[in-house]
């Protein structure tokens, strides 16, 4: 600002002295000087940052739809952190990236370059949101995946997806491979068990050998717990039973676990 | 823990059922016998004896456990107890079918004659068996007579007797309780329906003589001796001695064709029976050994008097018990669904191919029984069939424990792994199981530590430029610095089912011990309670009788439904 005023001032004298047409040449030849003293100062800044911007983009694009977080892009590129921010910043700024929640690592976020789809490995797959599992989607669709096989008594995995897709019995379109997992899933709970058809009686409408699921007979561990021999009695499951001994600081006389169960009202 | 690569296969060694390098607190099997047994399964065994024969006893039934197989000699050396003390420990024992002795031909040192020694086999099952008498009398009162179980209690009360000592016993029994004597008739038609339904059988012989390998020209006795459940050693040091005590059971026991022979004599010289036959005396041995040992049958037991000597027959009672259908196992649900097909099984439609078991099946189990019963009699497929049952059931057992102590999310992942059979990489089991993969990772580890599962370590080396992947196997969870690059670790998972069922097994004996002692230790707080006549019981004393009483139902309904699934793992 000084400067302007100390210019302005010169120029008054100078307009005195020289006449209008020196006056010009000599203003002229003032701001090309101006401008050329500013840009080494600003452009050098601008050119590293574009510069790490490309380097980091370019390592981002490499890592296709799995992505780096801003820690490993850090240590790929030695850049200093403060630029790496701002490059990163910029670039999703301009869209040319995005910042997607690790399932794994609840803290960080990976940076995929925009035209690729986020892998399952950073995402967790179609049944995490945010980096956290949809339990409430899930146990959802397990209830009504068994309310369906209850119905039907038994039934294959496509035909618990299409009941699904024509009754449009969730709000969010399942495919084929989620529901198959999410009856894996029952069957490990123990809720379901799975089968395979002989064609014959129920399975009439199934082709033979075909997998189809029906609902696990009444009394199955997963519905009654505890119900083993050893799982009813507290050294069955007891976190301390390597430590006991009849002699010992722990034993079956001095047991707290054995006095409450014992005093449990049967 | 030490992870191994897969391709190893890990040999125990010899004496040893867990080397310790391989698990931190697996029990170890201290002796080498036709039979391994686990820790506390020594312990339960030693408390049985100890609770129905002494202290003294259950001091040379510990050695024998502990030691193995061992001469008078040895056995009174390592128990530092007199001579006599063993000795009547060993013929106790020996009464009640804990122990078995034979003879062997040992090479005398330079210039020496070869001599004869005795030496003695603990039968651990027998001892177990001790546990279960009640089912076994339930069992014969249900099928068979009051009569019938009157002379089995005698039975199992005292080991093993003759006929007349039966009859003599019932005399006494009626005597005392004022009851009706039965007549000799009777008598005689129990004792021949208890031989005909195969639950008492002829006693072994006391003391049967094997002859060195290379002279042994006469083929061991077809019976199958039973030597309960041999672990799988693969030293050649452990098969020798197994085959020994194998040998010497197969040798003590009748032939097949005897075992359950009555023969027209057998009630002809007890008083009161018409006969002026002389009672036709079973084989008796040649040899009288200088320890007060009975006399030896060849090929049966018989007592001073030349009598046949009669025992309960366990194995049977193993057999029913294996066939029938437990309440509490509820997983044990037959369903006899002719149009469905397990997952495991074969795909022909024809076939009743059972995926779940329940109390109907009865019928088709009894079918079995009765198929299976004589020995020549070999119906696979059934047979097939029941193992796979079996396996369900303590597949099922297992996964209640792991439902219970570890949770859900757990029990999820402990089906998974043991489905599968095989190694399981973290992610996919996290994925499979619908469970954030911290959470199974911890939940994974706290399996690992108490040796439900075994864990190997899979690392990954790469470097961006090649892609060169090289993997390490690693022993445990030690750090392995990789040479720069980026390593990333994979954890596999397993349930090893042949390590993990024996350390069920010995937490079942040891549950089982817990118990018997709780038991004790309830009954030992309340002796004054029981002195009182129960008239006598009002106010504050009659409540505590009904405190104990409950106390005492709720444990002893726990052991005998713990048996069951101690049978499970350990008898079927």
């Amino acid at each position: 600002m000084l400067k302007m005023q100390i210019f302005c001032a010169l120029l008054v004298v100078f307009r005195e002295h020289l006449g209008n047409t020196l006056l010009v040449l000599l203003l002229m030849f003032t701001l090309i000087g101006m401008s050329k003293r500013k840009r080494p100062e600003t452009s050098s800044l601008a050119q590293s940052l574009v510069d790490a911007e490309r380097v980091i983009l370019k390592l981002i694009k490499s890592r296709e739809n799995v992505g780096l977080w801003k820690g490993d892009i850090k240590s790929e590129t030695r850049l200093p952190e403060n630029v790496v921010t701002k490059a990163l910043t910029s670039l999703q700024s301009k869209r040319l990236i995005k910042g997607v929640l690790s399932f794994q690592f609840k803290n960080r976020k990976h940076f995929i370059a925009a035209e690729f789809e986020p892998s399952k490995e950073v995402t967790g797959g179609s049944w995490y949101v945010d980096g956290n599992l949809d339990k409430h989607f899930i146990s959802s669709l397990k209830e009504l995946c068994f309310k369906i096989i209850q119905k039907h008594r038994v039934i294959t995995g496509e035909g618990v997806h299409d009941f699904i897709k024509r009754v449009k019995a969730t709000t969010v379109e399942c495919t084929s491979q989620q529901i198959s997992e999410i009856l894996k899933s029952m069957v490990l709970d123990n809720q379901i068990i799975e089968v395979k058809s002989t064609g014959l009686a129920e399975y009439h409408s199934i082709p033979l050998g075909k997998v189809c699921y029906r609902c696990a007979p009444v009394g199955a561990v997963a519905q009654d717990t505890g119900a083993g021999a050893m799982a009813s009695i507290p050294c069955g499951v007891c976190p301390r039973i390597r430590q006991c001994t009849p002699d010992g600081k722990i034993s079956p006389s001095s047991c707290i676990y054995f006095k409450k169960w014992l005093d449990f009202d049967f | 823990m030490p992870a191994f690569p897969p391709s190893q296969n890990f040999i125990p060694p010899v004496g040893l059922l867990f080397p310790s390098s391989l698990n931190r607190s697996k029990p170890e099997s201290t002796t080498i016998t036709a039979v391994m047994v686990s820790q506390h399964g020594i312990k339960l065994a030693v408390h049985l004896i100890s609770s129905y024969f002494g202290d003294v006893v259950s001091k040379v039934c510990e050695c024998l456990l502990r030691r193995g197989t061992l001469t008078l000699a040895q056995i009174v050396r390592f128990t530092e107890l007199r001579k006599q003390n063993v000795v009547n420990s060993l013929l106790v024992l020996g009464q009640h079918n804990c122990v078995q002795a034979f003879a062997i031909q040992q090479e005398g040192g330079f210039g020496e004659a070869p001599k004869i020694i005795t030496q003695y086999i603990v039968l651990f099952d027998n001892i177990i068996h001790h546990m279960r008498f009640p089912k076994f009398v339930t069992i014969v009162s249900e099928e068979l007579s009051k009569e019938c179980e009157e002379i089995f209690e005698g039975l199992l009360q005292h080991g093993r007797l003759s006929v007349n000592q039966l009859v003599d016993r019932h005399k006494q029994t009626s005597n005392q309780s004022g009851g009706l004597y039965t007549t000799l008739d009777a008598l005689q038609d129990s004792f021949n329906r208890l031989v005909n339904a195969r639950y008492v059988e002829r006693c072994p012989a006391h003391e049967p003589f094997l002859a060195p390998p290379g002279d042994d020209e006469t083929p061991a006795k077809k019976r199958g001796a039973k030597s309960a459940k041999v672990f799988d050693v693969s030293s050649q040091m452990a098969e020798a001695l197994e085959t020994i005590e194998q040998r010497a059971l197969a040798a003590a026991s009748p032939m097949a064709s005897m075992r359950f022979f009555i023969d027209a004599d057998t009630w002809t010289d007890v008083p009161g029976k018409n006969s002026g036959e002389n009672p036709t005396s079973a084989t008796v041995g040649e040899k009288r050994k200088q320890d007060s040992l009975e006399l030896n049958g060849d090929a049966w037991a018989t007592n001073k008097k030349k009598e046949v000597l009669w025992r309960v027959n366990f194995e049977e009672f193993v057999r029913r018990l294996r066939h029938k259908p437990p309440k509490h196992l509820f997983l044990i649900r037959y369903q006899r669904n002719k149009h469905s097909l397990g997952p495991d099984t074969g795909t022909q439609p024809s076939r009743n191919v059972r995926t779940r078991l329940d109390n109907g099946a009865g019928i088709v189990l009894s079918a079995i029984l009765e198929a299976t019963r004589s020995e020549e009699t070999k119906v696979k497929m059934e047979n097939s069939d029941l193992k796979n049952i079996i396996g369900m059931a303590q597949n099922q057992e297992v996964e209640s424990i792991v439902l219970k102590k570890y949770g859900r999310e757990a029990y999820r992942m402990f089906r998974l792994l043991s489905k599968a059979g095989r190694l399981v990489e973290t992610d996919q089991i996290s994925n499979t199981t619908f469970v954030e993969k911290k959470d199974a990772v911890k939940i994974l580890y706290q399996l690992w530590n108490d040796d439900y599962l075994q864990m190997e370590d899979l690392l990954t080396s790469w470097t961006p430029r090649n892609m060169r992947v090289e993997i390490f196997w690693l022993e445990g969870l030690r750090n392995v610095v990789t040479h720069g690059a980026r390593q990333s670790q994979f954890l596999l998972w397993k349930v090893n089912k042949s390590t993990l069922w024996v350390q069920v097994l010995d937490d079942m004996f040891h549950a089982a011990l817990n118990l018997k002692l709780r038991i004790a230790y309830e009954q030992e707080q309340e002796k004054e309670i029981m002195q009182i006549p129960r008239e006598k019981l009002v106010g504050d004393l009659e409540k505590r009788y009904k405190r104990f009483r409950k106390r005492r139902i709720v444990l002893e309904s726990s052991l005998m439904k713990l048996d069951d699934a101690l049978m499970l793992f350990h008898d079927f």
